[in-house]
Parts: structure tokens; sequence; C-alpha cells
């Protein structure tokens, strides 16, 4: 098999898109007997899965402005993540049908009795927060489909095209900080200000390192599949896996030091409009998921990365990647679901099949994506000396 | 075809030519000629003038009490704190260079964090200066420490400033013992080398009989690996630390849950501007460009440009959230900081730390040492101010109008803190003149064919 031809994952591809349509119709039917539920569940399914295209949207800008033998092997499979932003666009518009029974700043007779919130109405109103919600997507699908159109045209040809490589260095550049702000206030919209009287400055940059751990786990799960056989066969080696563990290992840390942050000094203040938050996440069930998340998100996943054994072994890589993506669910139900029912835990059962639905439908899209071009871009400037480092260090 | 510089071939990190007795002969001898270029003589001496300025002020301070500086009531913080917070910045470059680079395998590194590393140990030793002084009495500095005593004294641990105290010392003790053991290969070399008895022994002492065997660089990498994974989380936590004695309080302006990644984020920032800022003028001073080659400025520029990318992300998010917020005090901090009376610190800070190191996003700026010296200095200004912002204005306008007032500086402030800058250049300077500024043993596995060496870009 010729390495330039791309990989079929027609399988893949059918399964995750029945497993969508399915949960997708199950919550259909849960949004005639209780809408409310569902747009809850549906947002709470929203921003995790969100996490993987914007998440690789990051990295790749990230990967283009330092290079790395991490980032060659696993560049196919964040872009084809990143480029389905227009998917995500249009699996938006329950959240935005259902504005009004998420939001309470959305309802006008709620504003009117609170003096706070009319204060933040000139940021908080339907209008303005579905224009910053079209700019977020115009500016995610814009960058995300040049980056990936560019790279698909680097491989043309046998010829590097420093100019072409050049331009897409450029525009991750520009992608970085832009994806940083427009990350931080979409979820500031979208999560923040379902408790809209509480604010932590810390919290846009919380997305964006659960974004960042999200797509690391999802990409080693992926390399340590592909990695079976042509055309990553020869090419991926334990060194990848080491280094994507390595940078697991960072994000598990980063995240674990942010979210303790805003704890610690939230805590410490005990501030009447700062703890509501924490309060509404420690009574009624809700209280035994920051000690999960504390011991398992954080203290076993750091223990479980730091042998470099296990980094090395694609199959214990890609156990801690599942396991970590489990528990960015747990973390995301913990940030959002508490503020729909504070102080008291619910589990409704379209809490599961939301997510499954949004789910089933971006992996289909994604390894549609993934398999319509070849697998390892070509015709990079720095690939050679970057898979040839890595021959050395294996 | 016009090629955009360095897509197809980064520049190397070591101008070609160069071999193992090159290198070892080009900057060995800066130490043991004994003989200074004249720039040496004159930044020495600059340095050493400023540091008796520091001494005299010290002695000032202690003779007639802090009453000589311009703290006041509700200012007590003043120059000391936003000094101790500017200095203990510069020196997290030097472990991010030596530690987080080193684990993340960036070569470009290695011809830097030598004096980097020098760096952060004497602005860790002017940043103790500043509390030590702003006790009034520091000799009883111990009693900050938990030990077992007769007289009933416990810090208090919920205290931030108590913790500062294990940060800080942790952090210094770190980054000394990291620095002198990657110092041993090369002061073995300078033993070698020593003509007199002095050096002989002194060099002698210092490199713990090291002969080079296979052994000793075996237990030498081992050790080396595990400081710099254990320095690695110092980066972090010891301006997360300094961010708490600040956030962990309930002050407008002070209370903000994004101060742990943006304080750490500006001491890089801050570490890299000074970096850059002592690189230039010792790289032209000894003629060490086929060394510190236009790559490492380049990189140094970009990693500046990143960390203050996020520094502006942090003064937008707290801006923004004073506004959101609605609350009453920190609304009107931020109205006190963008238009009270140090608005002019604020306008500024954001020119000198926002606006003007955007140009850094253009190459020719990146190429340009002059121009990287000069935005090196308005970030080194930019993070004092920012410094002087956070500390001041918060203290200034607290909750009550009536505990409200204003702070001025005195000559006194200014004399200390110029003095610390004394104080820096003159260790730097001695440093300089003692110990090799560049890493003998690890330039050498960066020669082609060297034992370092992966693949070389002239093979």
């Amino acid at each position: 098999m010729n390495a330039a031809d791309p990989v079929r994952f027609g399988a893949l591809k059918q399964r995750a898109l029945l497993v969508g349509l399915a949960a997708l119709a199950l919550s259909l039917v849960g949004w005639f007997l209780d809408p409310q539920q569902f747009y809850q569940s549906w947002l709470v399914g929203f921003l995790y899965w969100i996490a993987f295209p914007l998440g690789a949207f990051g990295f790749v800008c990230l990967h283009n402005m330092t290079g790395g033998a991490w980032g060659f092997v696993i560049r196919r499979i964040l872009e084809s993540a990143a480029g389905t932003t227009p998917l995500m666009a249009l699996l938006f518009l329950p959240v935005v049908l259902g504005l009004h029974d998420l939001y309470e700043w959305a309802d006008e007779a709620h504003v009117a009795a609170d003096a706070l919130l009319q204060h933040k109405a000139p940021f908080l109103n339907v209008p303005f927060f579905l224009t910053r919600a079209a700019i977020y997507f115009a500016i995610w699908i814009l960058f995300t489909q040049l980056i990936v159109r560019w790279s698909g045209q680097q491989d043309e040809g046998n010829e590097p095209r420093p100019n072409l490589t050049r331009r897409i260095q450029l525009l991750s550049g520009a992608g970085l900080p832009i994806y940083a702000m427009t990350v931080s206030f979409a979820t500031i919209d979208w999560g923040m200000t379902l408790e809209p009287h509480w604010f932590s400055t810390i919290y846009g940059m919380l997305f964006v390192v659960g974004q960042g751990l999200t797509t690391l786990a999802f990409s080693i799960i992926l390399l340590s599949k592909l990695s079976e056989r042509e055309p990553l066969a020869g090419v991926v080696k334990t060194g990848h896996f080491h280094d994507l563990g390595n940078l697991s290992l960072a994000f598990v840390m980063l995240w674990a030091y942010m979210s303790f942050s805003q704890y610690l000094i939230i805590w410490s203040g005990n501030l009447p409009e700062e703890i509501s938050w924490y309060l509404n996440r420690s009574a009624g069930g809700w209280e035994f998921f920051a000690p999960v998340l504390i011991a398992f998100h954080f203290a076993l996943s750091f223990l479980l990365l730091l042998a470099r054994r296990r980094k090395q072994a694609p199959s214990a890589l890609m156990r801690i990647a599942v396991w970590i993506l489990v528990l960015r669910f747990v973390d995301i139900f913990w940030l959002i679901a508490p503020a729909f029912s504070p102080g008291e835990f619910q589990l409704h059962w379209m809490d599961i099949t939301a997510p499954l639905a949004i789910g089933g439908l971006w992996l289909a899209f994604f390894f549609h994506r993934l398999g319509s071009w070849p697998l390892l871009p070509a015709n990079d400037p720095r690939i050679d000396e970057a898979l040839k480092a890595h021959e050395v260090h294996a | 075809m016009t090629e955009p510089q360095g897509v197809l071939k980064p520049d190397p990190v070591i101008e070609p030519g160069h071999d193992y007795g090159s290198i070892t002969e080009k900057i060995a001898s800066i130490v043991d000629t004994g003989r200074q270029p004249k720039f040496w003589w004159v930044g020495f001496g600059i340095g050493f003038a400023l540091m008796q300025l520091f001494l005299v002020s010290a002695v000032w301070l202690l003779w007639e009490g802090v009453g000589v500086w311009g703290i006041n009531n509700p200012v007590g913080w003043g120059f000391a704190i936003i000094n101790l917070v500017w200095w203990i910045g510069i020196g997290h470059a030097g472990t991010l260079i030596s530690a987080i680079l080193l684990l993340l395998r960036q070569d470009w590194r290695t011809s830097i964090n030598r004096f980097a590393e020098a760096m952060t140990l004497f602005a860790v030793a002017c940043a103790g200066m500043f509390p030590l002084l702003h006790m009034g009495r520091p000799w009883f500095f111990y009693w900050l420490i938990p030990y077992p005593n007769t007289f009933g004294m416990w810090p208090q641990f919920r205290s931030p400033l108590v913790w500062d105290v294990f940060a800080i010392s942790t952090y210094a003790t770190a980054s000394a013992l990291f620095w002198f053991i990657g110092l041993i290969p090369d002061l073995a070399t300078l033993r070698d080398r020593a003509t007199n008895r002095t050096g002989k022994f002194v060099y002698g002492l210092l490199s713990m009989g090291w002969r080079g065997s296979a052994v000793h660089w075996y237990r030498y990498e081992v050790a080396y690996l595990l400081l710099a994974g254990l320095a690695t989380p110092l980066v972090v936590s010891v301006h997360t630390v300094v961010s708490f004695d600040f956030a962990i309080g309930i002050i407008p302006g002070w209370h903000a849950t994004i101060f742990p990644p943006y304080f750490v984020a500006g001491a890089i920032y801050a570490g890299f501007a000074m970096v850059l800022t002592l690189a230039i003028p010792i790289r032209w001073m000894y003629g060490l460009h086929d060394f510190i080659t236009a790559r490492h400025l380049r990189n140094m520029a970009k990693v500046m440009l990143a960390t203050g990318l996020i520094v502006a992300y942090g003064y937008s998010m707290e801006a923004f959230m004073a506004w959101y917020s609605g609350a009453t005090y920190e609304t009107a901090m931020i109205e006190h900081r963008l238009f009270g009376s140090f608005a002019h610190i604020f306008w500024a800070l954001i020119a000198v730390n926002v606006v003007i190191p955007q140009v850094l996003w253009f190459p020719q700026v990146r190429r340009s040492t002059a121009a990287l010296f000069c935005v090196a200095m308005v970030v080194n200004v930019g993070m004092w101010l920012e410094r002087y912002l956070i500390v001041v204005t918060s203290l200034s306008k607290d909750f009550l109008p009536s505990s409200w007032g204003e702070y001025a500086a005195t000559r006194w402030d200014w004399a200390t803190y110029i003095g610390t800058i004394g104080l820096f250049l003159t260790l730097m300077f001695l440093f300089l003149r003692v110990l090799p500024l560049i890493s003998i043993f690890e330039m050498r596995t960066l020669v082609p064919g060297g034992a370092g060496k992966k693949g070389g870009d002239d093979e």
C-alpha cells in the first residue's frame, strides 16, 4: 500500500453514526417529554465534545509554530478534528433554541427583578449573546478550514513549499491568541453565565487547559490504534508516545493547578458572591465529585503518567487516555450541571444520551474527514529531521 | 524562488567551524587569561558603585527605621514588595531555561543556561533583601521559620507570607544546587587549565574530584536530570505563592483567580527580558556570536512574545470581570486604576507591556539585536510598573474612603532599589570573571559529530 493513500474508516464511521443517530432519536423523544432537561443535558454534552475540535485547533497552531516530532505523527488527527467545527456550529442550535430554558438572564421578568443582572444586561442579552456565538463560530470555522486546506495543498507534489509552510505558520501564530481569547469568552458565555451572579477570572483558562488535555487523550487513543498498521506502523516510535504522555502529564498538572488555585482563592476569600458556586457543588450528592476529581482526574492520572514504562507502551498509554477522557466528562458535568440543580445531585437518562448523540455524530464526521486524506503529512520541510531525531531517542 | 528565512532549515545553535578545542579555548580563556575587556571594568565599576548606594541606604534604614521609605498606612507594602516580586520574577527565566527546556530537549538552551541560572541566583539574592529590610528588624527573620522554641512563637500557616518563606528558600536552594552541579565538569576543566596555585586549589576543591570517568558521567547525567525534574515545579510554584500573597486576601484588585497563572507568565516574561538584556551585551563584549547565535535571540524573543500575550490576557480578563462582576469595590478599583490618581502608570503599563512588545511579531525586529535590546528594556520597565500598579493602587484605596491614602516613594526607596541593581551587576560581573559563562562541556556536544549530536545540520 502506498503511504500517501488515505485509510478509510468506513466501519468505524458507520458505527459512530449509528450510535449517534440512535442516541439522537432517544434524546428527541426526551425533548418532547422534558424540553428543559433536554437542553441542559445537551449543553453538557456540547461543552464536552466541543473540546475535541477546539483543543485540536489550539494544538495544531501550537505544533505549526514549534514543530516537534510528536506533532507530525498526530497532525492529521488534529487537523481532521479541527476541521469538524462546522458540525459543531450545527450542534449548537439546540442551545440557541433552549436559551430561555437554560439561562436566567435571558428571562426579562427575572432580569427586571435583579439589579445585578440589569447591570450585566449590556453583555448578557439575547441578541448580543447570539452575535458573539456567531462570531466565535465564524472565527473557528475560518481558521480551521484554512489550516486544513493549506495543509492539504502542502501534500501536493514532491517538493517542499516554503511559502505555503510559512503561510500556515503565520495563520497559526495569529490563531493561537485568537483561540485562547475566543474559547475563554465562549466558555464564559455558555458555562459561567449559567450562574450569572458568579464570576472567576481563571474560568476561561480552565477550559482551555481542559480542551488541551481532551485533545491529547483523544490523539493518543487514535495514534495507538493507527500505529499498528500502515502507513504509520513504521513511522511512529515509542518516543512519540513518550512525548505525548509527557504532554498529557503536564496538562493533568496544569488542570489540577488551575482548579486548585481557583478553589483556594475563592475559599480563602469566602465572599458571598464567589463562594456560592462551590456551595452549590458541595451538597446533595455533588460533594462527592470534587474528591473523585482530585483522586482520579489528578492524583491517579498523575501517578500513572509518571512512569516512563507506561508512557512508552502504546496500549498502556491508551488505557490512561481513555480514563482521562471519562474523567474529563465528569469534570465538565461537575462544572455545568450543578447550575441546573444547585445542591441536589441529579442524573437524568438524557445526560447520557445527549452526549452520546453529539459524540456519535461528531466521531462519524471526524472519521469521514480523517479518511479523506493521507495519515502522514508530506513535504513539510521539518518533518524528515523531526522523525529522524526520534529514531535516535527511541 | 525566495525562501522565507528559517523555514527549510533552522539556523544552527553553534556556528560552523568549531571543534572541542576551540570551544574550550574560547570560553575558558575568558576566565583564566586574567585579562578582562575594558567593558568588564566599566560594567563592574558601575555595579560596584551602585552597590555602595545599597549599603548606605540599608545602613540608613536600619539606623532610622523603615520610616525613611515612603510606606505609610494604608500603603504598607510599597517599594519593598514591588521590588521583591520584580526580582523574583526575573529569576524564573533561568530555571525555565535550565530545567524545562532541558526536559523538552531544546538544544538551544545550552549556551544560555549557565548565565541565566547565575542570573536567577543573583536575582533571588536581590529579592531576598527586600522582605528582610522591610521587617525593620531583620535580625529576627528566623521567627518566620517554624522551630521548637521557648517563647511560644509559631508562624501562622494560613498566611501566604509564611508559604513564601518556604517557596523562596526552596527555590534559592534548588537553583544553587542545580547551578553548582551543572558547573562541576567545567570547574574540572578550569582546574586542569589553571597555571597558578590558587586557581588549581580553588577550582580543584570545587570540582569535587571530577575525573571525567564513565561512571562520573553516568551519575552526573542521572543527578542532573533528576534535579531538572525537581526544579520544574519550582518555576510554577514560587510565583504562584507570590501571587497568593495578593490573591488570598479580599482586597479588590488582588483577589482574582487568574492571578497564579498570570503571575507565572509575567515572571517568565520578565525573566526572558532580563536574559536578553544581559545576553546581548555579553555576547558583544566577549565576541560570542558563534555560540549565542541569532537563533537564540530569536527564540527568546518568541518566548517573550508568547508570555507577554498571556500577561495581556490576564489584564483584559481582570478588567472585564471587574465590570462583569458588578461588585462595587471591584468596579471602583478598576476605575481608580484606569482614571484615578495612578492612571498615568496604568496607561504607561499598557503601552510598554502590551503594545510595544507586539513589534516582536515582525521577523525584522527579532533579527535586530539593537531592537531586541530595546524591547527587552521596555519589558523590564513594564513588569516593574505592573507590580507598582498592583501593590500601590489596591492598598491606597480599599473599602472605606476614610482609610484611603496616597503613596509616593522617597529618595531612599529609589536608592535601595537602584542599589540592588548594583548588587546584581556586581555579582554578575564577578561571575563572568571567575566562572565559565557558557557551559563548555555541553557546547562540545553540539559540535557536528559530537557525542550528543542528533542528526546534524552539517552532516
